[in-house]
């Protein structure tokens, strides 16, 4: 058997790739920031034309890498978990839903089920580019299956860390490509290669594990349980994601602690997303548990 | 209503293009893509056929080594089909034996109207639409920023540098357009899985009926016999103030006669 992407999957890429690179430039994300909605004027209907929405799970897990890695502020994960382009959702626990003011229903996780919910005040994120607000269940019970939504939420979420991380390392080693000390660039220095061999070599772990889990959500291979690898999956995308954001603000010195320049834009994504839809530890101990005690129905 | 769209595969002017020392000419090895000015080309011929009610858009293209990729994204978009010239008799190619080939190819589409863009994106000549109609027998019209086809003509507003003239000519016609006058579309993932099934007609020179001794190297009527780098900017004239730049600023402003 082949495991690698067919060629009309890296196609995928490449056109999705193409559509972020001239519609959603990091002035885009940059203004979203600060407009209303924190979205990008126009973006949301041509991603939804573009069919991602349409895809199975192996076709579309590049193309949610590359949301992450354009830093698409748009509800991408809420509605490929979804399958449909009008909802956000909200997890079990967790009561904010990003965009609730800009969709058509918001779906709030309440155990088992998902309900109808309705939009409070706004409440600020760590990203501002983020617009959560505070969601209320109604009794309204939604027909969305919870554990396949949830399950897909938090792999789409990882591919977008692993966009985000790739992205950060690129403009890692571009900047400490042209940035001089000592009359070299500061790339030419071991300790900071080192920094940024770390944060790829997390990322390349991270990469495999958030693929495999798109497969076993297609197709059950009988090895690996939805669960266990939506967890692996995540679990290793979090701290990837979040181990670049460091290494980036670290090489990147002061200029990467500053708003003018973009990198924070990423970070903040990174930092948000990783705790999103479980974070590394939760999904871990996820893992953990289904190792010791087997496969598990639910968790 | 049938239009021929002239789509050049070109190297990603993202990386950075080099130069064969021996010819002189740009190294085309690797993958190409659709030329973006292309792209406008595509996007208008798919609008006209649409509005006409029927037809279709068939993309003619001559590209070394059977080199697809540049059409994928153009078949992706919504063209019907393509005519690739590929063979190695073309190296050296100038813009004229270029337009004795797409010529020829393009006369087997029987298009209504053949779309190009005002000029390539790597070769930047210029001359390839004014040579298409010339060797065509057909009207020619340029820098077409809006083109309407109505009772057997193509109207047209041609771009000037003070607004547009209306242009018309009968059809069939060679109209090239200017970038940015329409909105290319994205390829939906629906539109790149269709386009792996659509008729790709690769053809060589003596399939179009063309002696290998009018295109290529032989076939060239212009030689390239000298590349050299453009000059570069010269550094500014940095001013230290001592107390007097203000006049020094003065001075070099009377000298440029502003002041």
């Amino acid at each position: 058997m082949r495991f690698a992407f067919a060629p009309e999957q890296l196609e995928f890429r490449d056109a999705a790739r193409n559509l972020l690179e001239k519609e959603c430039p990091p002035s885009a994300v940059r203004d979203a920031w600060a407009n209303e909605t924190g979205r990008v004027p126009g973006l949301w209907d041509r991603i939804v034309e573009m069919g991602l929405f349409d895809l199975g799970d192996v076709d579309s897990i590049l193309v949610l890498e590359e949301t992450g890695r354009a830093c698409v502020p748009e509800p991408v994960v809420e509605a490929w978990a979804l399958r449909r382009t009008d909802a956000t959702l909200a997890m079990h626990g967790t009561p904010y839903a990003l965009y609730a003011d800009s969709v058509d229903v918001v779906a709030v996780q309440r155990d088992a089920e998902f309900v109808r919910g309705t939009v409070g005040e706004r409440t600020p994120s760590v990203d501002g580019s983020r617009r959560l607000f505070a969601v209320e269940a109604t009794d309204e019970v939604l027909d969305i299956d919870v554990h396949v939504v949830t399950e897909r939420a938090a792999l789409a979420a990882a591919a977008q860390l692993v966009g985000l991380a790739q992205q950060m390392l690129d403009m890692s080693v571009a900047y400490v490509s042209q940035r001089e000390q000592f009359g070299k660039p500061i790339g030419s220095f071991q300790a900071v290669k080192h920094h940024l061999a770390d944060a790829a070599l997390r990322l390349e772990f991270a990469r495999p594990c958030v693929h495999r889990a798109a497969w076993v959500l297609e197709n059950d291979d009988g090895l690996m349980s939805v669960q266990e690898a939506v967890s692996l999956a995540k679990a290793q995308a979090s701290e990837a994601a979040l181990l670049a954001a460091r290494k980036a603000l670290q090489v990147h010195g002061a200029i990467g602690y500053t708003v003018e320049y973009d990198l924070h834009m990423w970070m903040k994504r990174a930092w948000a997303l990783a705790a999103a839809w479980g974070d590394a530890a939760w999904h871990r101990n996820r893992v953990k548990r289904h190792l010791l005690k087997g496969p598990m129905s639910n968790v | 209503m049938n239009v021929v769209v002239c789509a050049k595969q070109i190297p990603d002017p993202a990386a950075p293009g080099e130069l064969d020392p021996n010819t002189k000419t740009l190294k085309r090895e690797g993958k190409l893509i659709l030329d973006d000015s292309d792209a406008y080309g595509v996007e208008m011929g798919l609008q006209l056929a649409d509005k006409a009610g029927g037809g279709e858009v068939t993309l003619v293209s001559m590209a070394p080594h059977d080199e697809v990729s540049g059409l994928r994204t153009a078949l992706a978009m919504g063209a019907a089909k393509a005519i690739l010239i590929s063979d190695d008799a073309l190296q050296g190619s100038d813009s004229l034996a270029t337009a004795k080939v797409l010529a020829a190819a393009i006369k087997r589409a029987e298009p209504d109207l053949v779309l190009t863009a005002t000029e390539s994106t790597d070769g930047y000549t210029g001359l390839l639409p004014a040579q298409l109609a010339e060797l065509l027998g057909w009207p020619s019209i340029t820098f077409a920023k809006h083109i309407e086809v109505t009772d057997g003509k193509a109207k047209v507003q041609r771009q000037t540098e003070e607004g547009y003239d209306e242009v018309e000519a009968p059809l069939p016609a060679i109209v090239s357009v200017t970038a940015g006058v329409v909105e290319p579309r994205y390829p939906s993932f629906k539109g790149i899985m269709a386009a792996k099934n659509k008729p790709v007609d690769q053809v060589t020179v003596a399939d179009l009926g063309l002696s290998a001794d009018d295109v290529g190297w032989k076939g060239a009527r212009q030689e390239i016999t000298d590349v050299v780098p453009a000059e570069e900017r010269k550094a500014g004239e940095i001013v230290e103030d001592e107390g007097d730049a203000h006049e020094r600023i003065v001075q070099f402003l009377e000298q440029l006669k502003v002041i």
